[in-house]
């Protein structure tokens, strides 16, 4: 089995590093993994995206043009990417920052107010990132809230541990979202 | 960015920081460089390393400075690197056609990116010419490694050191954009190889014996001819020593896929696509570009039907898969120019479509 997944979102929105907390959780779970971030002219307030290939076997191929699970946290990446989701697959759209439109009928749309959650349950828009991998959690049943959590302490500095209490707080938020109720 | 850790334990780690920290554990004791996208990390992580381990950083004015400093390095038997891409690689050139005739144990990681000229910066395998053929003067060889995972970025990162060591020759780490930023587990083993004696040869202060000098050999050398065959004696020990590959699936392929770096993931997946069409389709990586694994090729080429060279670029590699077949079955090129390796369903489609 094979999956894929990309975060895309504003520069300074955390994208690259929930893909390297997803990807870390897959190492955790002994799965081949890859990482790979758009690079090029990017700056704070552009847009960024990395994809993670899951696999039980040796990755196909590290960037893809498709994907199974694709986190959007704007608008301009769900302009972008709702023509990527493989029929079958889902979006998970951060409301706050874009617009509730369904505009394909094979693939599963889950519209979140991450960012406004965030906020509100939080009192940090920087934590929307890791509230998005809970959500993501529970839509794809694919690594549970536990792998999260130790991938949070890989990835998480010696110097930031502090954070992490809150972080684990994000994903429990996310993963408990009530995904029928939309 | 991780701690060291030798056995046992997966780190997920972008490819730039793996050659980093694996230079790092190979005992590279001098690093002098001068940042370029795609692989700044490397000098940014052995800006604090080295630091923190009492050994050199130099962060140099040019990349004609880093090379001839790592020259410098390299004449007292110093384990010394740089690391650069593509454009600025262009402009080591004569440092490395001197490390050569010098017999120095430059190592230079070469993260390549898009050219001709400036270029951009997203992944190729346009400097394989630049890496193999080399564009110094005189008649000259590098050793060449490449890399097709971040594991293969350290763990060949260990062997550029010993090779060039071995052999007192430069050698070249050539990975690219896509390895240099991608993420993957990678477990970094303790340095496998064994120290090289270079108490004969390194400039280490002359107190208690006569003076030695490292130089290029120059017009009034009388033994203009035979100091070039003995360099050429040493290539060819390090042809018939050194030369690795890796295939698969060649036992009954009529077709076999030739690709080096980190295309080679994609073509193995095609390979795979084409085998499950009923297709006999095998692969085959040089994991050594110089000394490239020709013998092995030739063999091949007696028994399989056509060879495609798969690669990021106009067409570099398949040079030397031609050299190597001479003529006995076809040689065709599947080739993207620049960016990520082509999708897999797309090398497949093409290959079918050669068949």
């Amino acid at each position: 089995m094979e999956k894929d997944f990309i975060i895309a979102g504003f520069g300074g929105q955390g994208v690259l590093l929930a893909g390297e907390v997803l990807a870390n959780a897959f190492m955790i779970d002994d799965k081949k993994v890859t990482w790979y971030p758009s690079y090029g002219a990017e700056m704070r307030g552009g847009t960024v995206n990395c994809t993670v290939v899951m696999s039980d076997d040796e990755v196909s191929a590290v960037q893809k043009s498709k994907a199974d699970y694709i986190i959007v946290l704007n608008q301009a990446s769900f302009d972008k990417f709702t023509s990527w989701v493989r029929k079958g697959g889902s979006i998970i759209v951060n409301s706050s920052l874009a617009n509730v439109k369904k505009t394909r009928d094979d693939i599963n749309y889950v519209f979140v107010p991450i960012t406004q959650m965030a906020q509100e349950k939080l009192e940090n828009i920087k934590m929307s990132n890791i509230l998005a991998l809970g959500i993501l959690s529970k839509v794809s049943g694919l690594f549970s809230l536990e792998i999260l959590e130790k991938a949070l302490n890989n990835v998480i500095p010696a110097h930031r541990k502090n954070l992490i209490p809150k972080n684990i707080e994000a994903l429990k938020l996310g993963y408990e979202y009530d995904l029928f109720n939309l | 960015m991780v701690v060291e850790c030798l056995t046992g334990k997966k780190v997920l780690m972008k490819g730039n920081y793996a050659i980093a920290q694996a230079a790092v554990l190979a005992g590279c004791e001098c690093y002098f460089g001068y940042p370029i996208t795609p692989q700044s990390e490397i000098g940014e992580y052995l800006s604090g390393k080295m630091q923190e381990l009492g050994r050199a950083y130099v962060s140099a004015e040019s990349e004609l400075a880093a090379i001839n400093m790592v020259i410098g390095a390299c004449s007292t038997g110093a384990k010394a690197m740089t690391s650069s891409s593509s454009c600025a690689v262009s402009l080591m050139q004569e440092g490395i056609s001197y490390a050569c005739t010098d017999e120095l144990p430059v190592v230079l990681v070469s993260v390549m990116r898009g050219g001709p000229g400036l270029g951009n910066i997203y992944p190729s395998q346009g400097d394989y010419y630049q890496s193999t053929k080399g564009g110094g003067n005189g008649d000259y060889r590098t050793i060449v490694l490449a890399p097709s995972t971040v594991q293969e970025c350290a763990d060949l990162t260990y062997k550029a050191f010993y090779l060039a060591h071995k052999y007192k020759n430069p050698t070249i780490l050539l990975a690219d954009g896509l390895l240099g930023q991608m993420m993957e587990p990678v477990e970094f083993k303790p340095y496998p190889y064994s120290e090289i004696e270079n108490s004969d040869w390194a400039l280490s202060g002359a107190k208690g014996r006569e003076p030695r000098i490292i130089r290029s050999y120059g017009p009034l050398a009388e033994d203009r001819c035979e100091f070039l065959e003995k360099l050429f004696e040493k290539y060819k020990a390090i042809e018939e020593n050194e030369t690795l590959w890796e295939e698969n699936d060649t036992d009954d392929a009529d077709v076999v896929l030739v690709s080096f770096g980190s295309t080679s993931r994609n073509v193995n997946t095609a390979a795979k696509l084409l085998r499950a069409k009923g297709l006999k389709v095998g692969t085959f990586r040089p994991i050594t570009l110089f000394p490239f694994p020709s013998k092995r090729l030739a063999e091949l080429a007696k028994r399989v039907k056509m060879f495609v060279s798969v690669e990021v670029n106009m067409g570099q590699m398949i040079d030397d898969v031609k050299l190597a077949v001479n003529g006995l079955v076809p040689v065709e090129l599947v080739h993207k120019g620049v960016g990520a390796p082509p999708d897999p369903e797309d090398i497949a489609a093409q290959v079918e479509g050669l068949l």
